[in-house]
């Protein structure tokens, strides 16, 4: 039974408690979410070793990092690395995206490697082993990419994003009122190429039972996947997307009717403006389940800085009630991420889900930075580096220009204003 | 050829240069709006007595009162008085939306007796008098054509047509499940013929016949929303959102076809929702003038709803919408009279005008800044000639009270009178 079905019948699961515990919530209050299908809990019934994660409405904003190889690069100790890096930045899960060698390899390594919840896109390993076995992209068929789902969710892939939201009504008002970037995600791209090609209707919105089946069985947590979010700011909110986010709700209803754990992906590019109506928009026509989105990048000329134009993006969009945030790297646009980037990338997400998280009023959030200012002002600096949302870097930008000794930093010296004010008021301010 | 086909030839028609005259913008910038389809002009060809408004982007934000017979008969006069009180409030625009008598000559009075730009719903006229005779089931798709055809050759200057409710609308609708499902009117009839008949909206289907009616005529097209949501909780649901992309493509085949559209919004929605809804339409159909139906931004006030409607037309104008159609303190309750027209055609520009200061339309800051300036001196004359509602300000009381040098509020513990004093200032007349 899925955490939807268990919920609905009054049943606190021990995932409903460990999630309740982590969110220091009242366990009821998750059972309701998970009931009402605003809160998911990640976690592959299959998987022995995964720490549950709730994402969605009351709870705190969560922060996905993305690893896996490519064709070009396959290297499996490098994005073990990664991964490494990416749960010691404090990545809530993590999405394993490979797409070139042993992939199988990849995505098993990463599940027993982690205790995060592990999400895949199945559709990259379906195509790659069409070019491989059945001589492209497009001699993909119905079947073969139905067991690449099955077989991602008996691995224990403890949420996957599918691409059953892009059908042919979606591409002819694609074709109707064109984009500078047509379709920017790789799962959305292979699809609309098969579905031209063979002229016919997109599987996986087709024979969406099939997935509510795989996912039912295994309790799989689906993100219905955004194949046709803007790829440019200028796109956003166009016809086709929309859309695809009507197309997106209905079958957001018949995954709630079966039981099924689903949210939604979301853009992408975005201009700040429109970032509120977007949020809205899913939750409306999506029975506000919880919204999963990359970035968002509010402008299109930073590359090398998208960690930041998506931190700004992903502020908005998070206060605005996105639940759930997939880290932007600064190599995005450029290259596959380097282990330094996916530290940036974490760390950004961190920052902007964080910001969101005191304004969205998410328990312990604000009693975080209270405890941070108090330390600064005690002149605690063990405290402070130890609260710091990447302590690491704190220490070491601390060490570099300060002695060990000294109380005091090299910014003000002496001069500290905490020190001068304490004075006045009569205050202690301890050590200084 | 329509004023949107001399826009893309860059051709400054006189309706164009009337409406730069009126909004104090430059002839030019009037030009490329409508060229954009920002602006709409509505000027049929076949009507003498006009007065030329526009409506869309940078202009003030314009006010429409409906009037029409009911169901029951032949009550002319009655309405034909409350167009007068309609005109007399302000409003910028008349609907005629009658549904009894002889809607024919019913319509005519209306466009011989107001120079103001006329919409009808032809769909009203052609389902009303087949369910005098044939049957609203019986209908076919030439007869929905024909009705526009007529009111076109009558001067109709725009006409709300439910082109974009598609079958697709209406499944969404049912599975989605709403509490109101289908408030539109013409909306609700035109869902029954299709259901019935298992058919496409005729008025989607045959589309093309109503752009070239409309390009013939220079008809401006207020494509009506079937599936707007008819309570709050029903805002933004996919039903709506499938619609407002359908009018979207809409939008861009009739620009295609070089006539001139608008859109019609809600309706119900929350005020968290209106910025989001105003947004969505404007992406939706490539920024074409949005003329909203309030909207109301609360259910529970049945009597008052010229003053929700009030709340939420104020902020939909401050986020772009371009055209408020008024609602009277009868909506929901009864048929209004003259009273309630003339209260909803002021609650609406009241909206419109605070719409109008927040969007910073020209000429509208001047507008209070000049109130302002009138209250300073207790200048009534003044005041009256610069008040939204001139009679709010009771023509004799006021002028005695002018001669007096004093307003009967504080008397002589005037408090512009002791500021002037701090400021040592001379006041004028106090």
């Amino acid at each position: 039974m899925t955490q939807a079905i268990q919920a609905r019948r009054g049943i606190i699961t021990p995932e409903m408690v460990k999630v309740a515990e982590k969110e220091r919530l009242d366990v009821e209050f998750i059972r309701q979410g998970v009931t009402a299908g605003n809160i998911v809990i990640l976690r592959n019934n299959q998987r022995g070793n995964v720490e549950p994660v709730g994402v969605g409405k009351g709870l705190r904003t969560k922060v996905n990092a993305s690893i896996g190889t490519s064709p070009e690069h396959f290297d499996m100790d490098g994005e073990m690395h990664k991964l490494e890096v990416a749960v010691k930045a404090g990545a809530d899960t993590i999405m394993e995206l490979s797409s070139g060698g042993d992939i199988n390899a990849v995505r098993k390594m990463t599940l027993a490697r982690t205790k995060l919840p592990v999400g895949t896109v199945p559709i990259y390993q379906a195509a790659i082993e069409a070019t491989d076995n059945l001589g492209g992209v497009v001699n993909m068929n119905a079947d073969q990419m139905f067991a690449v789902i099955e077989r991602h969710a008996a691995d224990g892939a403890d949420f996957m994003a599918l691409h059953c939201a892009i059908n042919h009504d979606v591409i002819e008002r694609l074709r109707n009122q064109p984009r500078v970037t047509d379709v920017v995600s790789r799962g959305g791209a292979f699809l609309t190429g098969w579905m031209l090609h063979n002229q016919k209707e997109n599987p996986l919105y087709e024979q969406f039972d099939r997935i509510l089946e795989i996912a039912l069985k295994y309790d799989v947590t689906l993100s219905v996947g955004d194949a046709i979010r803007p790829g440019a700011i200028a796109d956003s909110l166009d016809r086709a997307q929309v859309q695809g986010l009507i197309l997106v709700g209905e079958l957001v209803k018949r995954a709630l009717d079966a039981g099924v754990q689903v949210m939604v992906e979301g853009p992408g590019h975005v201009p700040a403006d429109q970032i509120q109506a977007t949020i809205l928009l899913q939750k409306q026509l999506c029975h506000k389940v919880p919204y999963f989105i990359l970035g968002n990048l509010v402008t299109d000329i930073a590359p090398g800085y998208d960690h930041i134009t998506s931190a700004i993006g992903g502020t908005i969009a998070a206060i605005a009630g996105a639940d759930y945030i997939c880290y932007v790297t600064p190599a995005e646009h450029l290259r596959l991420p380097t282990a330094e980037d996916v530290h940036e990338g974490v760390i950004a997400a961190r920052i902007a889900t964080h910001a969101a998280d005191l304004v969205k009023g998410a328990k312990g959030a604000w009693e975080w930075d209270l405890e941070m200012s108090k330390a600064r002002k005690a002149l605690d600096w063990d405290k402070q580096i130890s609260l710091a949302i990447d302590p690491e870097k704190a220490r070491r930008y601390r060490a570099e220009s300060n002695s060990d000794t000294t109380k005091a930093c090299s910014m003000c010296g002496d001069f500290c204003a905490m020190k001068v004010v304490s004075q006045y008021l009569g205050t202690k301010t301890s050590d200084c | 050829m329509t004023q949107l086909e001399l826009a893309l030839q860059g051709k400054i028609t006189q309706e164009m240069e009337k409406v730069a005259l009126v909004e104090n913008l430059a002839p030019e910038t009037v030009r490329s709006l409508v060229e954009e389809g920002k602006v709409v002009i509505p000027a049929n060809k076949m009507r003498q007595n006009r007065k030329i408004v526009g409506f869309g982007s940078q202009l003030k934000t314009k006010v429409s009162a409906s009037i029409g017979t009911p169901k029951s008969g032949q009550e002319y006069a009655g309405e034909l008085a409350k167009l007068a009180k309609a005109i007399a409030a302000g409003t910028d625009s008349v609907m005629d939306l009658s549904l009894g008598g002889d809607l024919d000559y019913m319509r005519r009075e209306v466009l011989n007796r107001t120079e103001l730009p006329v919409g009808t719903l032809p769909i009203y006229q052609t389902c009303m008098e087949a369910s005098l005779s044939k049957g609203i089931l019986e209908l076919t798709p030439e007869d929905f054509i024909k009705d526009i055809e007529k009111q076109a050759r009558d001067g109709v200057d725009f006409m709300g047509l439910h082109c974009g409710m598609t079958r697709r609308t209406l499944d969404l609708a049912k599975s989605q499940g709403r509490v109101n499902d289908v408030v539109s009117w013409g909306g609700s009839l035109l869902a029954g013929w299709m259901l019935h008949h298992n058919e496409e909206n005729p008025l989607y289907t045959y589309f093309n016949h109503i752009l070239e009616i409309a390009s013939k005529y220079d008809v401006t097209l207020s494509l009506a929303d079937g599936l707007r949501p008819g309570c709050l909780a029903d805002s933004l649901d996919r039903a709506q959102v499938q619609e407002l992309v359908v009018l979207g493509e809409l939008v861009d085949r009739a620009r295609a076809a070089g006539v001139q559209i608008m859109i019609k919004g809600p309706g119900h929605a929350p005020w968290n929702h209106l910025s989001a809804t105003v947004q969505l339409m404007k992406q939706m159909c490539q920024g074409a003038p949005y003329f909203v139906f309030g909207p109301i931004a609360t259910d529970i006030a049945p009597g008052y709803d010229h003053i929700t409607a009030a709340i939420g037309g104020a902020f939909a104008a401050a986020a772009g919408a371009d055209f408020l159609c008024y609602v009277t303190p009868a909506e929901h309750v009864g048929f209004p009279t003259e009273e309630d027209v003339y209260e909803g055609v002021m609650a609406a520009r009241v909206a419109a005008h605070i719409g109008d200061l927040a969007k910073g339309t020209k000429g509208a800051i001047d507008m209070d800044i000049a109130m302002a300036q009138a209250r300073k001196p207790w200048n009534v004359s003044e005041q009256r000639k610069l008040a939204l509602d001139p009679s709010k300000l009771g023509a004799d009381d006021a002028e005695s009270m002018e001669g007096s040098h004093q307003c009967t509020r504080c008397s002589d513990k005037c408090s512009m009178k002791v500021i002037n004093e701090f400021f040592d200032r001379p006041l004028e007349y106090c």
